[in-house]
């Protein structure tokens, strides 16, 4: 009888240290709610003006890593034009970090009439988006900051249009 | 999966000055050929790299024809000024991509290789010499 007392309280205290491993981890796993890392950061545009993130604090902000050489990249870009055409006078601002050379980050905004900001940020941004959660240091990555700063979302591979336009609705 | 798993590299000595190098590329993956560079460390050792394998040609809308290796992909290089005994490092950077949609930045993978002690080089080429005798 005892031993059977002995063995299920060793059981219980078992399930509950794996319990609260397990909720460590999943904390430990979430991405961190503030964005204050990138509005932290001040990046060269193609025109190399330092442009500081901290300028768009305020609005619902979606910052996307991307790179001329990634593919998957240039093929999101053209849905993002479009909703920051629509969405811009609603308080949406896109802000792309491109992991690339400005000349060629440069002649590939002009050729998508981009029409929000393209910054240079090198590898070292690379590192900062991978303490927001990109765990596979790959790109496109994308971090959506809503009106208080807070990140609402992340995202690593392309966001299908519908899925962007649902998670900016509720934050504009 | 993380570029180095995806693109996992390696490198075996075929003799005392040929290094064979060797992506073996993950399933639903790919590297750019114009994005793979070897180097030797120390520089002193000298490397001679062949040109690359032709790629599957593939129409990029910015960049043109590029091409790119699926499955995997080897190359001989040559070490040029290493002794008996010394170590040398292979250095293989690599870019490529996912078709699920994501793509790596640039990524530098290291092994090191052990070059035989002179009495092994010694033997190697009389062990060879009947054939040019």
């Amino acid at each position: 009888m005892k031993s059977h007392l002995r063995r299920g309280l060793i059981l219980g205290v078992a399930a509950l240290i794996a319990l609260a491993a397990g909720a460590g981890l999943a904390l430990w796993d979430r991405p961190p709610k503030r964005a204050d890392a990138l509005f932290a950061l001040s990046l060269p545009d193609t025109g190399g003006t330092r442009q500081s993130l901290e300028q768009w604090r305020g609005k619902v902000l979606v910052v996307n890593f991307w790179a001329t050489w990634c593919e998957p990249c240039r093929e999101e870009m053209p849905e993002f034009v479009r909703a920051q055409t629509e969405l811009g006078p609603r308080g949406l601002q896109f802000v792309g970090i491109a992991v690339d050379q400005a000349d060629k980050v440069g002649r590939f905004a002009q050729e998508l009439h981009l029409n929000y900001p393209a910054l240079i940020g090198g590898y070292d941004a690379m590192e900062v988006s991978q303490g927001l959660g990109n765990h596979l240091a790959a790109l496109p990555f994308t971090i959506i900051i809503d009106r208080q700063g807070r990140i609402a979302e992340t995202h690593l591979g392309p966001l299908k249009p519908n899925q962007l336009r649902s998670i900016v609705d509720n934050l504009l | 999966m993380p570029p180095d798993k995806a693109f996992r590299f390696s490198a075996r000595l075929l003799d005392g000055q040929t290094v064979e190098a060797r992506f073996a590329i993950a399933d639903g993956y790919y590297l750019y050929r114009d994005k793979v560079h070897f180097a030797v460390e120390p520089a002193s050792a000298g490397l001679t790299v062949p040109p690359l394998p032709e790629g599957k040609v593939k129409e990029d809308q910015f960049f043109g024809r590029v091409e790119t290796y699926r499955g995997g992909v080897v190359v001989k290089l040559a070490l040029k000024d290493v002794k008996p005994g010394q170590q040398v490092v292979i250095a293989a950077e690599s870019q490529g991509c996912a078709d699920i949609g994501l793509c790596y930045p640039p990524t530098v993978q290291r092994v090191t290789l052990a070059l035989p002690e002179a009495s092994v080089i010694q033997n190697t080429p009389s062990d060879k010499k009947p054939w040019f005798n």
